[in-house]
């Protein structure tokens, strides 16, 4: 168990609590854009940044990627902690300022999103399409690009996987902006760039899920696939 | 770079650009760059450092910020964003930044450095914002300037700690983002057999990985073995050799250096040919690493994929009786010598030369146990020495049955060259130390080794090694019985009789290269690995395969050899920025259990699977450092 301290509170948690979920016991309200609470933190928004002090002085942390250590001292409103919020903010918008999501984040942290005209649906490199894929779905058909030495990208995209992906549709789901669109029309389902033929409910015969999906569950739970075509509204 | 004119390097301040005559002053540590190339600007991760007043530093500061936007990586909101923003606001055709605009320049650079996700974000601004705060009025009256040109060097500690320069921090993010097979070929760049370092290798990154200030490094080796056994189980996409060229190149010893050079020669389109005069090839490799440290098939199959590539391997080759002329007549025109350092030293201790049974050199005791005809079982062993072959020695005597083994060892723990880990697994095993002392005399009896009389050691003044100095205690001596006494102090190169042919030696026996081509006195005849460096470690000799075999490319072509920048001066640990990092150890493995250890020559240490070593991965700090120059 860690001992801490947070904007005055005591309070004892488990080891391995992040400073996030430490501060939603408390009712502290701090603003995420990547984060969930099924998912593990990834820390890309840098919107939850608060300050956390463990050996004498005070640094900028992560929230969500910070866990509480014993004797743990954060702050959450100082004003270190809102400039950094600020700046994130404005990094944002200044790349995404039509997406709904950053404007609304923006707002919470008190930066004011620039007019706009129509509403955009920008991937802003989340990670939640990719985490969800990856641990909630466990199909990893969504990866990060790399950077490094002699690999000259120039804008880093979410990489998609068309051999990989079962159409499930839970990136599109959980995507915050809209970016990723999943169309459907008679039995077939669009979702990334590639098109998944969808299986009709043996009882109501509405289409209700790829193909590809079933036979992914049909292969990792053992049942047969032919009793995986009841749509969950008849089962 | 002569005169300094500025200097933020390492955060000292140095500015002597108002001095009437600007003084010769001493230029702080700055990576080597090869010679002939006038420098007028530095911006690094260090700092900057200017020596010519034709210097332009917002050109500089732009091309910089360039470099740096192509090694931010867009998984953090505020680092690529924040670059792009001060690209933008910099480019010459941008509006008057005015003193506001600059210093809110600033304050970006502060803002992305504490909120930045890695340790790439946290620390890549500083030297942008060094040229913001002391060539202001370059910033704020833009003159028109002569186009310069530019050089930029990207490392990282690990990088730059590795013999062979891994990108380190490039292949585990590979790992971290699901893919292995790419992040092994970026490893095969640079380290051909990585399920070998993966698993042998002493790690001299891991050393020097930023996260020992906080908690434990990265399992660097561990995530290399990770990406190579991943290939294991999913089979290869070794890329394919260039067109065949004529040139042939004859290597002697098929060692990591010589397999490394054939790898790379090879894949340059040469035709090769690896003579190596044991039964398999693998060089200290497989007669020195025991099986419980590299599984044999991990190395066949790796040796395997470069013979694959079309490398001829003679094994059992008559390589004491080869010469020049007979390998220049078979139309070879350049060959690289690598045949290790397989000849144990003597400890120079009274009755040594009497051939007493029962007295072995370590590294011979090795290659019988592996290669050869073992020896019976003693029933105790003395291991005498401290490194990496005394504990190869004194954990095959346990598995071979010995009931009692120890290793002396003349110096203390803290100058002892043995792994930590590798120590307290010998421990678990039942071995035990003897330090401060040191064999005097061996004692025999009818031609058989009976015990050694020994003298206890205190440590004096450091040598030029730099490990202090043991000294006799006088009036200490000694007796110890055994009837195995196990010399591990060092090996030397054991040389073919090609070597008289015109080639130098060192004063330590070594063959006599030129330290950049690894070129011998003798046109067209290179020599590397242990046999040139003495006893080193395994991806050590690679490198130098890998040199060589660029220098023959050169040779073959007659071109020069570009000369790499060497980082060694700099100070890369040191961060100005800083962040909070949380802490986390890293990801542990399985080990075999001590007792069944003892048994046999299994492998000890187990690897990742592919989600723990995306976990481990994710520890990494992502230290990389860029270094642009400005030239005329």
């Amino acid at each position: 168990m860690a001992t801490i301290v947070i904007d005055g509170h005591t309070d004892e948690l488990p080891e391995g609590t992040t400073v996030l979920e430490a501060a939603r016991r408390h009712h502290i309200a701090i603003p995420t854009l990547c984060h969930h609470p099924d998912l593990t933190p990834f820390g890309a928004c840098r919107l939850c940044m608060v300050e956390v002090k463990t050996d004498g002085r005070w640094q900028l942390a992560a929230s969500c990627t910070t866990p509480v250590t014993d004797g743990m001292k954060i702050r959450t409103d100082s004003a270190a902690v809102k400039k950094s919020r600020q700046y994130a903010a404005r990094l944002l918008l200044s790349r995404y300022p039509t997406t709904e999501a950053v404007r609304a984040a923006a707002r919470t942290v008190g930066v004011a999103p620039p007019p706009r005209e129509t509403e955009g649906h920008d991937c802003i490199l989340c990670g939640l399409c990719v985490r969800t894929c990856r641990e909630i779905v466990g199909v990893n058909a969504l990866t990060f690009q790399d950077r490094g030495p002699g690999r000259a990208l120039d804008e880093p995209v979410i990489e998609f996987r068309p051999t990989s992906c079962i159409g499930c549709g839970s990136c599109a789901y959980v995507c915050p902006t809209g970016y990723i669109r999943m169309e459907e029309g008679g039995d077939k389902r669009l979702i990334w760039d590639k098109v998944f033929t969808m299986v009709p409910c043996t009882v109501c015969g509405r289409y209700f899920a790829p193909a590809d999906q079933l036979r992914y569950i049909s292969r990792i739970t053992g049942v047969p696939f032919s009793e995986l075509t009841t749509c969950t509204s008849c089962r | 770079m002569e005169t300094l004119r500025f200097s933020s390097w390492d955060g000292t301040i140095v500015d002597h650009r108002q001095a009437a005559s600007p003084a010769a002053a001493a230029l702080p540590a700055l990576p080597q760059v090869p010679e002939g190339a006038p420098v007028h600007a530095l911006m690094g991760f260090n700092g900057l450092v200017v020596t010519d007043p034709a210097a332009d530093i917002p050109a500089l500061t732009r091309r910089y910020l360039t470099e740096a936007r192509k090694l931010s990586c867009g998984e953090c909101a505020v680092c690529m964003i924040g670059i792009d923003q001060l690209i933008e606001r910099l480019a010459p055709e941008a509006s008057p930044l005015g003193a506001r605009g600059l210093s809110e320049l600033k304050t970006l650079i502060d803002q992305v450095a504490v909120t930045s996700k890695c340790g790439y974000g946290q620390s890549v601004l500083f030297p942008v914002r060094d040229a913001l705060s002391y060539f202001t009025d370059e910033f704020l009256h833009p003159a028109a300037r002569p186009a310069h040109s530019y050089l930029s060097e990207v490392t990282a500690p690990c990088t730059a700690a590795c013999p062979a320069h891994l990108d380190i921090p490039g292949y585990i993010e590979l790992i971290r983002n699901d893919k292995c097979p790419a992040s092994l070929e970026l490893i095969r760049e640079r380290c051909i057999l990585p399920g070998v370092i993966g698993r042998a290798c002493t790690a001299p990154c891991e050393a020097a990985c930023v996260r020992n200030a906080f908690d434990e490094p990265l399992a660097i080796r561990l995530l290399k073995r990770a990406a190579a056994d991943y290939e294991l189980g999913h089979g290869t996409a070794l890329s394919v050799p260039a067109p065949e060229r004529r040139e042939k190149v004859a290597i002697i010893g098929a060692g990591p250096a010589g397999l490394s050079a054939a790898a790379r020669l090879r894949a340059r389109g040469y035709r090769v040919t690896l003579f190596e005069a044991m039964a398999c090839p693998g060089g200290m490799a497989v007669a020195g690493i025991p099986p419980y440290r590299l599984p044999r098939d991990i190395l066949t199959h790796e040796i395997d994929l470069i013979r694959r590539m079309g490398v001829e391997l003679i094994v059992n080759a008559p390589v004491e009786t080869l010469s020049m002329k007979e390998l220049a007549s078979q139309g070879f025109q350049a060959l690289f010598i690598a045949v290790g350092a397989h000849q144990g030293i003597r400890i120079g201790m009274e009755g040594e030369d009497t051939g007493a049974a029962g007295y072995l050199d370590g590294v011979a005791l090795l290659r019988e146990l592996h290669l050869g005809t073992p020896p019976p079982p003693s029933r105790k062993a003395l291991i005498v020495g401290g490194g990496n072959v005394a504990m190869d020695c004194a954990r095959s005597c346990v598995r071979r049955g010995v009931k009692e083994v120890e290793i002396i060892y003349r110096r203390s723990r803290a100058e002892m060259p043995a792994r930590d880990e590798e120590l307290r697994e010998a421990q678990e095993e039942g071995v035990t130390i003897r330090f401060l002392t040191a064999p005097v005399k061996l004692l025999t009896a009818d031609g058989r080794v009976t015990g050694v009389e020994c003298r206890a050691m205190k440590l004096g003044a450091p040598d030029e090694s730099g490990r202090r100095r043991p000294v006799p205690v006088t009036g200490s001596e000694f007796t110890l019985a055994t009837d195995t006494l196990i010399a591990a102090i060092g090996q030397r190169p054991l040389l073919p009789r090609l070597l008289d042919e015109g080639l130098s030696l060192t004063a330590s026996g070594t063959v006599a290269v030129d330290p950049v081509t690894l070129m011998t006195g003798v046109p067209g005849v290179f020599a590397g690995g242990d046999c040139v460096s003495g006893p080193a470690i395994l991806i050590e000799a690679m490198a130098m395969g890998d040199r060589a075999a660029e220098s023959i490319d050169c040779y073959l072509r007659g071109a020069r050899p570009g000369m790499p920048v060497s980082f060694a001066p700099v100070t890369l640990a040191a961060s100005r920025g800083r962040a909070f990092v949380a802490p986390e150890p890293a990801a542990r493995v399985p080990l075999l259990d001590a007792g069944r250890r003892k048994a046999s020559f299994s492998e000890v240490e187990g690897g990742y699977s592919a989600p723990e070593a995306m976990k481990e991965a994710r520890r990494c700090l992502r230290c990389y450092r860029l270094y642009v120059w400005q030239t005329p």
